[in-house]
């Protein structure tokens, strides 16, 4: 046990210097603007992905939501950045608190909620918010969406291209991901993991789940609204059906995948299920029939895979780096 | 720890690898844009599922038909064409991921589509930064009333069905007209013409309902529209709820006349309204009845070849929305063929600008540095179903 740990800690101080390290190279390796658009989806759904993995992965909480904020997040943006000409900055400040309000008084009734209800409550909050996209058309441009969104700007400094959105969506990304990964080794995480295993037993060891179920889900809907509000300035447009339960499900098979109770897993899985119908920006000469047909199929594979993983790995790709890890101690 | 620290090292370098194999090739690629003998790309956006797909699936096959036939004919300046087509699910979050790649990924010179006026719409902002032409193949007027120098279109656009349509109604004394029209771009588009031409030409709105793309039931709107007691019942829509309207109202017991829009010129919509949409009129050009170009004309020919070929490759008549993407595809390969020199996205440009009396399906184009439409009231008749066939109206 105390070994694992150990270990746990030399990969954590490793890992982050690694992975900046790698993110910072790729700038300098290639200059294909389709690769860095991809490697930027990639980011912004390693930012939601982070955020469901402490609600989901380690809280055991359940949201069929988070596209939904992730939405707040990108009509806040959108709608202030190209309708009322706010600064990029406030504008991100907005949607992420607009998101984690939302959250916030979402989580309230929520508390009362266990397992499918939990999961059904989400589902109809992200329909609700699916119809409101749609409706408020004066804010939200309706079906057709909001279109002439500024790229992100601070003061004089604009991220106009393909490479420096990359950077800045990652640049986040890469701070979200450390910030969760202290969090759950702290005494929070502890508690979030409690909860997790069993409710009254972690009630009996004095945490406050009421208040901890609260702060977890209105932490992840801030970081969904965070990657909106990001993914609205990058991309420039903005329409409802981004925002669609598919795409929340997809979030919860990337945490499934991944595995609980792990941070990493997750971030892997997110990696894996985003780049898997844009193979082509990563593998270019494949024909063009092949890349068809896993984006026809995307939905199906995720699916499979994900079936494949509750079969024969439950333990997701967390289980398995443990498991590994295990081995090459025993060695 | 070691055994760790080898993981790590291991996974790094194969990133490193990975990342350094795609620069390689990335950059590869675009050494190869070069060569003479590269076929001439176009990138195509076409709505192939979602609620468009009955529009998008006939404008991929005229597309490929008349690629075939350009090609197997020596393609343009001894030059083959190639058409790249990306599926837009009528998705316009979908069309802008798929324009994006299409623009960074397969380096196209021109962009036909999308199907759907939201689609369209939803390129623009790709379509400005790159600065590359784009022939829409959809019939809302924002597409050129938002003017921008790179955006052509082939259909007529509601600008212009819109005052036929209603005069059409008017002549037939319908003039208490109830509209019900969907929330998607060509049906707003639509919508928001009708209310401001109704005074002009010389009809009452006396109804006015909305419905959202991929609703299943207009009972509700409908009931409301029967309360109204209208003469005429004017649907502008181009997806496949149209059906669903045409069956409700029958359900309803209404018996007014149900006038739709060109997006209703589908095989689909008489299928799946099937005896409902026995008596339906609308606006659209002259594809459906040839005759009406007027026989021996230089466009009833060219009518006819595009007929006769498609129909013995796809076994089914052309529809208008096969007609708009003839006539895309005829746009930009006509522009391609008058160019001098390097066929640049900006030379590509200036040439469909100079597009001048080129006969499609749709009618006879004339751009302009003011026109990126092209077409005319003149380009329009007026048809009604009967026996599940088109007919002109009298």
């Amino acid at each position: 046990m105390s070994a694992r740990y150990g270990l746990d800690r030399a990969i954590a101080r490793v890992a982050p210097v690694l992975i900046v390290a790698l993110v910072a190279a790729v700038p300098l390796l290639t200059d294909d603007r389709y690769l860095f658009k991809v490697l930027t989806f990639v980011g912004l759904n390693v930012i939601v992905v982070t955020g469901l993995a402490l609600l989901f992965g380690y809280a055991g909480q359940i949201s069929l939501g988070h596209a939904a904020f992730f939405g707040i997040g990108a009509y806040s943006v959108g709608y202030l950045t190209a309708t009322r000409a706010l600064p990029w900055l406030a504008a991100v400040a907005i949607g992420v608190a607009l998101a984690s309000v939302v959250g916030l008084l979402l989580s309230l009734p929520m508390l009362r909620l266990k397992g499918h209800y939990l999961a059904m409550a989400t589902l109809a909050f992200s329909e609700i918010l699916g119809v409101f996209f749609v409706e408020a058309s004066a804010i939200t441009g309706g079906n057709d969406g909001l279109r002439g969104i500024p790229f992100p700007s601070v003061g004089p400094f604009k991220i106009a291209t393909p490479g420096a959105s990359y950077l800045l969506v990652w640049g986040v990304a890469i701070i979200v991901v450390v910030l969760a990964s202290n969090l759950v080794r702290t005494r929070p995480g502890r508690a979030l993991r409690a909860v997790h295993g069993t409710e009254l037993g972690a009630q009996a060891c004095g945490i406050d789940t009421g208040r901890l179920r609260v702060q977890v889900f209105t932490l992840s809907a801030g970081l969904a609204g965070l990657a909106g509000a990001l993914y609205a300035g990058v991309v420039g447009f903005v329409s409802p059906t981004t925002f669609s339960l598919e795409f929340s499900v997809l979030l919860v098979a990337m945490v499934v995948l991944g595995g609980t109770g792990s941070i990493t897993g997750p971030v892997v899985a997110c990696v894996a299920l985003t780049l898997l119908p844009y193979i082509d920006a990563l593998v270019p000469g494949l024909p063009r029939d092949a890349v068809a047909f896993l984006q026809d199929w995307e939905a199906d594979i995720s699916g499979i895979v994900m079936i494949g993983v509750l079969l024969f790995a439950p333990g997701g790709v967390a289980g398995m780096l443990r498991r590994s890890r295990r081995a090459g101690d025993a060695s | 720890m070691n055994t760790q620290f080898k993981m790590v090292v291991a996974v790094l370098a194969a990133l490193l690898i990975a990342v350094t194999g795609v620069g390689c090739s990335g950059s590869g690629s675009g050494e190869s844009t070069g060569d003479v003998a590269e076929p001439y790309r176009i990138g195509a956006v076409v709505s192939l599922t979602g609620t468009y797909a009955g529009l998008g699936t006939p404008e991929k096959n005229a597309i490929e038909m008349e690629m075939k036939r350009l090609n197997d004919a020596g393609g343009v300046n001894g030059r083959q064409v190639e058409v790249i087509f990306e599926d837009d699910a009528t998705d316009p979050a979908k069309a802008q991921a798929a324009v994006a790649r299409l623009i960074e990924q397969e380096d196209v010179i021109a962009i036909i589509g999308a199907t759907g006026t939201g689609q369209t719409m939803a390129l623009r902002d790709d379509i400005d930064r790159a600065a590359i032409p784009q022939v829409s193949m959809a019939g809302g007027s924002v597409i050129t009333a938002e003017f921008d120098e790179l955006v052509f279109q082939t259909p007529w656009p509601n600008r212009t069905v819109v005052p036929f349509t209603l005069r059409q109604l008017k002549e037939r004394g319908l003039t208490n007209v109830a509209v019900i029209s969907d929330t998607g771009g060509y049906g707003k588009d639509g919508h928001d013409i009708i209310v401001a031409q109704a005074a002009a030409a010389g009809v009452k709105i006396i109804a006015d309902e909305t419905f959202n793309p991929g609703d299943t039931d207009m009972m509700a709107q409908l009931t409301k529209i029967k309360s109204a007691s209208p003469d005429v019942v004017l649907m502008w829509n181009a997806g496949k709820e149209a059906a669903i309207v045409a069956k409700n109202l029958k359900q309803l017991g209404m018996d007014v006349p149900l006038v739709g829009s060109p997006g209703n010129g589908r095989r689909e919509f008489i299928e799946g309204a099937a005896d409902a949409a026995e008596g339906f009129q609308f606006a659209a050009g002259k594809i459906l009845v040839p005759e009406a170009y007027g026989v021996d004309t230089p466009a009833y020919d060219v009518a006819t070849a595009f007929i006769s070929d498609y129909t013995k490759a796809y076994d089914v008549a052309p529809d208008i929305f096969a007609g708009h993407a003839y006539d895309a595809f005829l746009v930009v390969t006509d522009a391609l063929s008058r160019i001098e020199g390097d066929a640049t996205p900006a030379a590509l440009r200036d040439a469909i600008e100079q597009t001048s009396g080129l006969v499609g399906i749709g009618g006879t184009f004339t751009y302009g540095p003011q026109d990126h439409n092209g077409l005319t009231e003149a380009d329009l008749v007026f048809y009604r179903v009967e026996g599940n066939e088109w007919v002109l109206a009298k």
